[in-house]
């Protein structure tokens, strides 16, 4: 399997558009997990409080980011946990190896995390001869088929069960079956030996709490209090903006992000984990790491509007209503954060050189707005990285020309007499460039080449009418 | 055991945040979208609470809507006649053998003592090599949730960390008086005093995934049944 990158945006969404298996795929995970959402969130009277509060939570936790990371840091210290701090993908990486290493780790068992996709932590570790398994259903079947995840909450989405169960005899030489108990049931049983024998256990977190050093995860497959309680060092990654103040707070996200990602009241589990055991023979792991991830959020922080990526919580509602996402799914992102929060969230982290396509992919229509929990402006965040292409992008000097246009757009646009000259001259210049009733298409041999071809290869132009609104009224008013 | 080069990475990440914050301060004292916190209304009562007409039956009603099993005693000697018959029924049904894993708990090791069925096997909390071997999982429950039909499992008051999660089948024995309404009351439980414990897990339902086609299955990683007896 080829992996895209976001430098492919436009090839990418293509060939997804030809893919009817997927397409298939994405109504179903779509429909079902917004029509799911849309119930969940209408049985709570006070939904919309609930995104306000979180929103207002998520705005101090960014404003005072320093200062509630202290106190996170400190009271987990203080309980035994210890912190590592990672300003890029390689140098959690890197801490990550290192501790596998000194403990001498073969195997490591661990639960999905988006931030560890973010730093391809698994070729990282493979590379230092150490073996990862995803535990995660969804991640696992993609690890088994060397993919990346298409849909933040179901990883897997994007294959059928028949190519699960081929994918299974070939890895697991299970017999072929298309029952999905089966294959569920083979999964327990293939990772429960890797449980059992892995030396660490790394998971992602939801939510750090400050106010107690507490770390927040939840699920619903039972693999992530199984990776963070069976060996012997739990390692947790973490991204920076994850802190929350209040231990009550937990109450507003619990009741807002599973109704958001999958229309549950609650996920089956949650693991409030604070600390390392207090008495040796408690059950869990002796040590406790977590890794505290940057890899770019800092930078978010400089600007209102690009600091309200940080405060998304993963749910993936966005994803379900985008009309784009619905049509080609998570793959053409070419990241680990696809739809709308992936073409805001991916070029903040990656840089715009290589995401210059993500801004672009969104009608505006509003619905990840509409949907987000924490009440994310997203459609304005896309407006104001297109305008920072537009600005300092290399593409800047090539928008000379459209800025020109748009210039002269204006200036015909604000004086009625010449609006109506340029009419008359275009009715008259226009018929050069018009095929099929639009300006700038030809059937057969592609595009005329016209001025226009940068609006018009994506966008129908119809040309101006013979008679303007204006003429035939005035000639209508004659006739009566 | 922080190192010299990590310590450097606290500070520089510290920075960052600090200095990019400070270049957004302008800018935000124009942003309308920023407001000051709102303090929070907890003890959100969801509409399902209202209509219930007692706690118990609540919580019932919620486990049994994500697939949980729920039964309801009054003494004892129900309590160990419901045990009984769901054993007898697995054994029946899917479970080869009756290997029971307890927790800690006083209260649980005396309930599985009056047992009256052959069991092939009872331990208590065991290792994390030798829990893979059973069949059940037997425990108490600090809380419960009605709203949500949720157990709250410390783990510092109670050795069930594997043991309600390892076997395929986990029984909770929950008192009907640690049933409370809402998640926010049994957040405010977990935190009496400052101190959380290291680990507090909350379980609604068995394990389950839709990982394959979106088609739900139950008992992906955890266990594939759980029944709570509430003692009323």
């Amino acid at each position: 399997m080829n992996h895209v990158t976001s430098e492919t945006f436009d090839e990418n969404a293509r060939a997804a558009l030809a893919d009817s298996q997927l397409r298939g795929a994405l109504r179903k995970v779509t429909s079902l997990f917004g029509q799911r959402r849309l119930a969940a969130a209408r049985s709570l009277d006070n939904w919309e409080d609930l995104r306000s509060q979180a929103r207002a939570i998520k705005d101090d936790v960014l404003l005072h980011l320093d200062s509630y990371l202290e106190q996170f840091v400190a009271n987990a210290e203080s309980r035994g946990a210890q912190f590592h701090w990672a300003q890029d993908a390689a140098e959690a990486n890197a801490i990550i190896c290192e501790l596998a290493s000194k403990r001498g780790a073969r195997m490591i068992v661990k639960s999905k995390s988006m931030t560890t996709e973010e730093t391809h932590l698994n070729k990282a570790l493979e590379a230092a001869d150490i073996q990862v398994v995803e535990t995660d259903l969804g991640e696992y079947i993609i690890q088994l088929a060397e993919e990346t995840p298409s849909h933040i909450i179901a990883p897997a989405i994007h294959k059928t069960k028949y190519q699960i169960a081929e994918l299974f005899t070939q890895e697991l030489g299970m017999p072929p079956t298309d029952d999905i108990a089966k294959l569920t049931s083979t999964a327990r049983f293939t990772l429960r030996d890797r449980f059992a024998a892995a030396d660490i256990g790394i998971s992602g977190v939801n939510f750090g709490i400050a106010e107690t050093g507490t770390i927040l995860i939840v699920e619903n497959e039972g693999n992530i209090r199984l990776t963070t309680s069976l060996p012997r060092v739990h390692i947790a990654v973490m991204g920076i903006e994850k802190v929350i103040p209040r231990f009550a707070d937990a109450d507003i996200f619990l009741k807002l992000l599973p109704r958001s990602g999958t229309g549950q009241r609650l996920t089956t589990y949650q693991s409030f984990i604070t600390g390392t055991k207090t008495s040796p023979e408690s059950e869990g792991p002796e040590e406790l790491h977590v890794v505290m991830l940057d890899n770019g959020r800092s930078r978010m922080l400089a600007h209102p509007v690009t600091r309200q990526s940080l405060a998304c919580i993963r749910c993936g509602a966005c994803l379900n209503v985008c009309p784009v996402y619905q049509q080609i799914g998570g793959h053409a992102y070419g990241s680990v954060y696809p739809g709308p929060i992936g073409a805001v969230i991916t070029p903040q982290l990656m840089g715009l050189e290589k995401t210059q396509q993500l801004p672009y992919a969104s009608s505006l229509c509003g619905a990840c707005r509409e949907v987000c929990p924490v009440k994310i402006d997203i459609p304005r965040l896309l407006l104001h990285l297109r305008s920072e292409i537009t600005e300092n992008g290399s593409h800047a000097k090539k928008r000379a020309s459209e800025r020109a246009a748009f210039k002269l757009w204006r200036i015909t646009m604000t004086k009625p007499w010449l609006y109506k000259l340029s009419a008359r001259v275009g009715r008259i210049f226009q018929g050069a460039l018009v095929r099929n009733g639009k300006i700038g298409k030809v059937k057969g041999i592609g595009r005329v080449a016209t001025p226009l071809t940068a609006w018009t290869s994506n966008r129908d132009l119809r040309p101006i009418e013979r008679q303007s609104f204006r003429e035939v009224w005035h000639a209508s008013l004659r006739k009566n | 055991m922080q190192t010299a080069t990590n310590s450097g990475a606290r500070e520089a990440i510290l920075k960052s945040i600090r200095s990019h914050l400070a270049l957004s301060r302008n800018l935000d004292a124009r942003e309308e979208e920023i407001k000051p916190r709102t303090e929070m209304v907890l003890g959100l009562v969801s509409t399902a609470l209202t209509e219930a007409t007692s706690i118990v039956d609540l919580f019932k009603t919620s486990l049994e809507a994500v697939d949980g099993r729920c039964l309801i005693v009054h003494d004892d000697s129900e309590l160990l006649h419901a045990i009984t018959e769901i054993m007898r029924n697995l054994r029946q049904t899917k479970l080869s053998s009756l290997r029971v894993a307890v927790s800690d708990s006083s209260e649980v090791r005396r309930l599985v003592g009056l047992i009256e069925l052959d069991l092939d096997e009872v331990a208590v909390t065991p290792s994390a090599a030798d829990v893979f071997n059973f069949d059940i999982g037997i425990s108490g429950a600090q809380a419960g949730i009605a709203e949500t039909g949720t157990l709250l499992l410390d783990s510092s008051r109670e050795r069930h960390r594997l043991v309600s999660l390892v076997p395929p089948v986990h029984i909770a024995i929950l008192d009907a008086a640690k049933i409370v309404a809402t998640l926010g009351e049994a957040l405010s439980l977990m935190r009496k005093g400052e101190q959380v414990s290291p680990i507090v897990t909350l379980v609604t339902g068995p394990s389950r995934t839709a990982d394959i086609e979106l088609t739900l299955a139950i008992g992906v990683h955890g266990p594939q049944e759980l029944y709570v007896v509430i003692r009323s």
